[in-house]
Parts: C-alpha cells; structure tokens; sequence
C-alpha cells in the first residue's frame, strides 16, 4: 500500500491545523475570508512552516482541488530565469474558473537567485499580477532586492519551540505506533533544533532502523550514517590525527553521497562550534572556514580546499595535546 | 588498403554533425548567409581557438552544408606575400568558378605568420579582406594561455574580420562524440574509459579521437585497465620524477624549474601532489601549511582561468614550489607516516620491521603476529594503500599512488543517475528543491530501505520508484 514520507503525510492541510506560528497563521486566514491576497514574502530557517503556511492557504482559499490553481517552482532547480519566465508566462496567462480572480505561484530558494534574475523576476510579477499572485519564500529577506520586498507582505517564521517539535512528534509517533523514550525525544531535538521536517524524517528513520523502538542510542547510530554524523566523525579523525582516514571520509562524503561543498562546509562550522576546545581556537577555525567558504566561490577545486582544512583540524588537535605549545 | 585515421574518417560531413560551440556557429553561418544578399562589411571571419575544437571543420561542414567551393590555402605554406597574392589574388575576385559554383577562401594555419617577418603577408591578407569579393575565413590556433598576446599581435587583421572564437569542447559532448564513434566501428567502451579519454583531451576532440583509437585499434572491448595500462603508466613516471625532484630541491629556483618542465599539466601536477602529500608529510604543521599552499596554488590558477589572466600563474608556481615543495623539513616522509598510522590503530611496533626500499616501505613481521593481529595490520596497510606481498612474506606500502580518476568526475555515471531521478521524485513530493532531497532525504530513504522492507514499499510505491531505484536505495 502505498504511504507518503511522515514529514509529508502529517504535513498540516489547512491554516487550522498549523499549530504555531499563530500570529502569521492568523493574517494568512483573513486573506483567504477576504478571498484576496497581495504578493508574499515568507522568510525563515528550514522546517518551520513555510511552504505549509501556503499550501494551506491556497487549500482553504480554493478547496481540496487547490493544486490546479497553483504552481511551485524551486529557484534552485530551475536553469536560470528566463526558464522560470517562460513558466510564468505558461501559468499566468489565463485567469482561473471560479470565485477566486487569481492563481499563486509559489517560488521556493528564491533568495538563491541572483539580483539581477530578481530583478527580471520583479518585471514578471508586475507583469502577470492580474492574473497571478506570487508567493516568494527564502531563508533570507535581506538576499531578496529591496524592490521585490516593498511590492510583497513579509512574513516573517521563527524557529520552533523545543515544547512545538515535541509535541509534534509525540503526536506521529503515537498514530504510526512508535515507542520513543524521553532521550530519544532530547537526541533527535537536539540534532534538528527547531527543523520539524528534519525531526520527523530522522524520527521515520530511527523508527525502521529500530523496529519502531526509539532511543538515543538508535538516533545517534542513524545519525552515524546520515551525512551530519560523517561530518562529525571526520573533524573528529582530522582532531585525533588520522588525516588519511579523514580524508577518506570527506571524500565519500562528496563523491558517494554527492553532497555539494558548501553543505559540508556549512556542516563542519556547525560541529567546530559545538566542539569543547578553546575559544580561541574556536574563532582561528572559523576565519580558515570563511576563508575557504570565500574560495568556494572563486572556482577553486572544493576538495582540496576542504582536505586543507581537515589539515588545519589535525594540526589543531596536535597542538592540544601538546599542551598548545603554538596556539594562537 | 589503408585505412584513413578516424579523426578523418569521421571528421564532420555537414554543420549539424559539428560538436559544440553552438553561438559561435551559429553567428559563423549567420555571416555566411549574409553573403546571399550582397557584399557585407567584414569581408572575413577569424575562427581562433585551441586546437581540436572543430575550426577547420565547421568550415569544410559549412561549405558542403551551403553549396561553396572550397580554396584551400596554408598561411604557413606560402611565406611570402608574393605567392600569397598570386595564389588568392585571381581567387578573390572571382565570386563564382568556372563551374558556376559560388567561391569560399580558408586561410588556414595564420598562426604561423610571424608578424615580424612575415609583414609582408599580414599586410597582403589585409589588402586581400579590404578587396575581395567572395567571403574569407581565417583559421588561427591559438592556445588559451596565448590568447591575450596574440591578440595583439594580429590587432589589425581582428579589426577588419569579424573575429569568432571557438571554446575547448565540454567534457559530456567529447564523451558522446567517441561513443558514436565507438559504436559506428563496433567496439565496446566502458563509459569510464570515455569520460577519461575525454577528460584527459582537455576539450580537444581531435586529440579524443586519435587517442581513442590508439587505444581501440584491433580490440573489441576496452576496460578502464587497458587505458590505464596504456597512458598512466607514462604519466605516473613523470609524476614520480617530478615529485621526487620536487621534495628535494633546495631552493624556490630549483623548485620552479622542476615544475616547468614537467611533461605532466598543472591539473595533473595538482593532483598527483594533493594524493600523495599526506604521505609524504607526517609532521602535522608541515602537512597543513603544504596543503593550504596547495590550495592557494589551486586558487591562483583558478583566478587566472576564470579572468583568462594567466599572468596569474606565476603566483601558482610559487606556492607549489616554495609552498609544497620545500614544506619538507621535520617530517620522515612515508616510514614516519606508516609508523603514525600504525601507532594510531592501536597497532604494537615491536613485532615489525619496518624498513624503507625502493618499492616503497616494508613492513616485515618479526615474529608470529597470531590472526587477529595480522588482520589488524593488514587493515591499516590496506588504509594506507598497501597489501601484503605473499612471497616475501612482507607488507608494502608504494610511495606514490595515482590520483583517483573519479575524484575528477564526482561520481560515477550511474549514481548520478540513480541521485538525479530519487532525488527530483522526493523534491516534487515533499515540496523542497533536488539539492535538498540529496543533503536531507536519501540518507533518510536509504536507511528504510535498507532496514524496514514494508515501510520502504509503501514509500517506493508512493514515489513511484522503479525497480532499479529500489534495488539502489536498498544496498548498503
């Protein structure tokens, strides 16, 4: 029988069934009584609700057949903007059947679009707005042009409580008949924070790996064989000086698993952050993981610049155990 | 009879079989075509570019795609400006031959016309432009790294012609091109051994050819090993050359000059240098500061790839000579880093005798290791790229060891495959873009598949995978 990811299957239909976020929730819901809505700009970390938020609303706006009135487009997956225009241009032309004189066409990562594809984007939504409203969503609002900011209403989602992820995965862990203990709950909350679509797939996994019996231990031994438990062996190896072993793994981590630099950069941040060494050390790492993040744009071949790294963690680790003779 | 060489053979018919290069195509045929409605301004085009890029070829395609005769002439044959005129002088005038068919002049090799001697020449060939009635096309050679100074040099003849520059092939489109061939002469390739044939020509395709069919003359399969018996061997002398001078020298000068004369590219150099360096240097303060040399030399070429300012390179030679090159100073070189190795595995010295030879560094037992501590050992040699040599009854360990090709080319062709199709089903059901789905579900998908079959079917059945996707998902 076929059965969605968790993530998707208890992804909330209606702006009723979100259960944070209550102020924007409650603005979204006045838009769809007044059956009308100005261009969007939802901004936020991953996993909080943003792309829930809209999907609700376009099912509460146009009912159970609200995915012929709308399209989603990730920035990212798209080749370049004039691909996205003629998209646009397909969609919007014509004006919907029905009581609702619009369509929405939700546009994920567009804070990943250059300014100056923004600025063509800009044109399209001004363009097609009689016909079409856009809902843009990023990370960032200050990676989105000033001119696309001041035509939308900007929504702006938090992280979610450590009491919301919870609460949330208690309730998917009862209906899927899951047994998760009380530091099985703390693992997997400690590693997503507040990412709810990370929580409930590491959930999911730890659930199949375990025989639907979660503890900490089966979160950390899933979390060894996803890529942010790679990551955290590898600084580890590079500390104790196990360059080669280390390097073994970055490159598994690239080539296996195909995970793009910058996410494994992004990763290492995270971890050295998190590591108990000094702050002084703390802050020499992170300018060389600046300083390799900058080179990652300039072409340069993102493995070595990250087995230079590992290189600089070995040495790191060196110097603690030699009592951090040459620290500084 | 004898057999014409493939890059001949299967040299372009028509435009459409020309590899690559599509914009400058199609403003190449575009000025062509603008000869129908009379005289246009620029009486010539320069096609320039490096070599096996299909200059000559569009040219020859063009003129069998648009019905032109073809006069054929080498700028490096006919030396002097006096032959030159009297070869193309009647030519040029004449907008049709005598058989009715419409005229088109190919000056090729213009990059053997010295400026300096043969002012003469250039000067002809500019007085040919300025009169000529029927269209003429330059062909030049020109190599990226020379680009800037030859531009220069022909300033005039780039001013009068409209000028067209044609780029190295893209590794996929050589790779499609041998394959077709390969396949039109019935031989069996491995997909590896084209993506390396093709990223070794450095979007030369001519070169692709010539290699390919070096390789694949008189065989009816050909496996990754046969190309690397073939080419590396070649390559990994003048790697080892070249990194043993280089770990000596004393000085940046020296240093400087070993890397110049290499036969092996910068790429090449780099890579060879970024495998091996951690073999080579055990000290960990050492390792870092020739590592991060070495992705400073990576940048410095990068810089001047992406600016086409090679004067940039020289800052490259500089940090792979006096950065990596004379970073050796305290570490033992490879015994130190087996000795390290083997001490952080938990693996006792005493019963070994590990001793420096020329094929790299053995590691004899000394006495009876018992089972569970030769495996161990065997493990960590293994890790160091070693095995055990049963005759001598010894481990070794080489001092080199070739760059992995794949590190080149990500991954292979069929997980890309596999990561592209999963990946785009997650993303369009679990609205989140293709990257994302590769980062944070396939690590996920992976470990249910792999450890809950019924709740790996309903999810497969909900993302529609095939048996395939399935059967990839679900192996460890």
């Amino acid at each position: 029988m076929s059965s969605e990811m968790w993530a998707e299957k208890y992804r909330p239909k209606s702006l009723d069934e979100i259960i944070n976020q209550e102020e924007i929730v409650s603005r979204l819901k006045r838009f769809v009584e007044e059956r009308n809505l100005p261009h969007l700009l939802f901004v936020g970390p991953a996993g909080v609700g943003k792309t829930t938020a809209i999907l609700a609303l376009a099912h509460d706006l146009y009912g159970p057949e609200y995915r012929n009135y709308i399209m989603e487009l990730n920035a990212s997956d798209e080749r370049g903007i004039n691909v996205i225009r003629e998209k646009v241009k397909f969609f919007a032309r014509t004006a919907p059947i029905g009581d609702v004189p619009f369509k929405i066409l939700i546009m994920d990562e567009a804070d990943s679009l250059t300014a100056e594809a923004q600025h063509a984007l800009r044109r399209t939504m001004e363009r097609y707005t009689r016909t079409c409203r856009f809902c843009l969503i990023g990370n960032y609002s200050e990676r989105i042009i000033e001119p696309i900011q001041s035509r939308c209403s900007i929504f702006r989602f938090s992280p979610l409580s450590e009491e919301d992820v919870k609460r949330c995965l208690r309730m998917i862990a009862e209906k899927e008949g899951v047994e998760v203990s009380p530091d099985g709950y703390d693992a997997i909350y400690e590693e997503s924070r507040g990412d709810l679509r990370k929580a409930i797939n590491l959930l999911q996994a730890a659930a199949a790996a375990s025989g639907r019996r979660v503890d900490a231990d089966v979160v950390y031994a899933v979390l060894g064989r996803v890529s942010p438990g790679r990551v955290r062996e590898m600084i580890q190896l590079s500390l104790k000086g196990e360059f080669i072993e280390a390097r073994e793994l970055l490159r598994s981590l690239l080539i296996d698993e195909g995970m793009a630099a910058e996410d494994v950069l992004r990763m290492i941040y995270s971890e050295v952050m998190r590591l108990d060494i000094p702050e002084r050390l703390k802050v020499r790492l992170s300018d060389a993981i600046g300083e390799v993040d900058y080179r990652l744009t300039q072409g340069s071949r993102p493995e070595i610049q990250l087995s230079a790294l590992l290189a600089k963690l070995a040495l790191a680790g060196e110097e603690m155990r030699g009592g951090g003779a040459a620290l500084g | 009879m004898e057999e014409q060489p493939w890059a001949e053979r299967f040299r372009p018919r028509t435009i459409r079989e020309v590899v690559g290069n599509e914009e400058a195509k199609d403003r190449f045929l575009e000025w062509l075509r603008s000869w129908e409605d009379g005289i246009p301004e620029k009486r010539a085009a320069l096609l320039y570019g490096p070599p096996g890029v299909g200059k000559t070829s569009l040219v020859v395609a063009a003129a069998n795609d648009l019905g032109y005769d073809l006069l054929e002439v080498n700028a490096s044959d006919y030396r002097t400006a006096k032959r030159l005129k009297e070869i193309l002088g009647r030519a040029s005038t004449q907008q049709v031959t005598v058989t009715g068919r419409r005229r088109l002049i190919l000056i090729d090799e213009l990059e053997g016309l010295s400026s300096r001697e043969d002012r003469g020449g250039v000067e002809t060939i500019l007085d040919l432009i300025r009169e000529t009635r029927a269209p003429i096309i330059l062909v030049a050679t020109v190599y990226t790294s020379l680009r800037e100074a030859w531009e220069r040099k022909l300033r005039e003849l780039m001013k009068l012609s409209l000028p067209i520059e044609l780029k190295p092939i893209p590794v996929v489109e050589v790779a499609e091109r041998l394959r077709e061939i390969a396949s039109r002469v019935g031989v069996e390739v491995e997909e590896e051994v084209l993506e390396e044939l093709a990223i070794r020509s450095e979007g030369d395709l001519r070169t692709a050819i010539n290699d390919l069919e070096a390789v694949a003359r008189g065989r009816r399969r050909i496996t990754l090993q046969d190309l690397e018996a073939l080419g590396l061997r070649d390559r990994q002398l003048y790697a080892e050359e070249a990194l043993r001078r280089l770990f000596t020298a004393k000085t940046l000068q020296e240093a400087k000059g070993i890397i110049s004369s290499t036969k092996l590219n910068y790429d090449e150099l780099i890579d060879w240098i970024y495998e091996n360096l951690p073999y080579i240097l055990d000290d960990p303060r050492e390792l870092s500061e020739a590592l991060e040399a070495l992705a400073r030399a990576d940048i410095h070429k990068a810089r001047a790839e992406r600016s086409q300012a090679y004067r940039l390179l020289k800052y490259m030679f500089d940090e792979l000579a006096g950065g990596v090159a004379l970073s050796l100073e305290r570490s033992q070189g490879l015994l130190g880093v087996v000795e390290r190795h083997l001490r952080a595995m938990g693996i006792p010295l005493s019963p070994l005798k590990l001793e420096e030879r020329p094929e790299g560094i053995s590691i004899i037992p000394v006495r009876y290791l018992g089972r569970d501590t030769w495996r161990r050992v065997n493990m960590a040699v293994r890790s160091l790229g070693g095995s055990w040599d049963r005759e001598g009854r010894r481990w070794i360990v080489g001092y080199l060891r070739p760059p992995r090709i794949a590190l080149r080319y990500w991954w292979s062709r069929e997980r890309r495959r596999m990561l592209k199709s999963i990946s785009s089903k997650a993303a369009s059901r679990m609205h989140i873009s293709t990257s994302r789905a590769i980062r944070d579900v396939i690590p996920i998908l992976k470990i249910i598949f792999q450890s809950d079959p019924e709740m790996a079917e309903g999810i497969a059945e909900w993302m529609e995978l095939d048996g395939d996707e399935v059967k990839w998902l679900s192996k460890g």
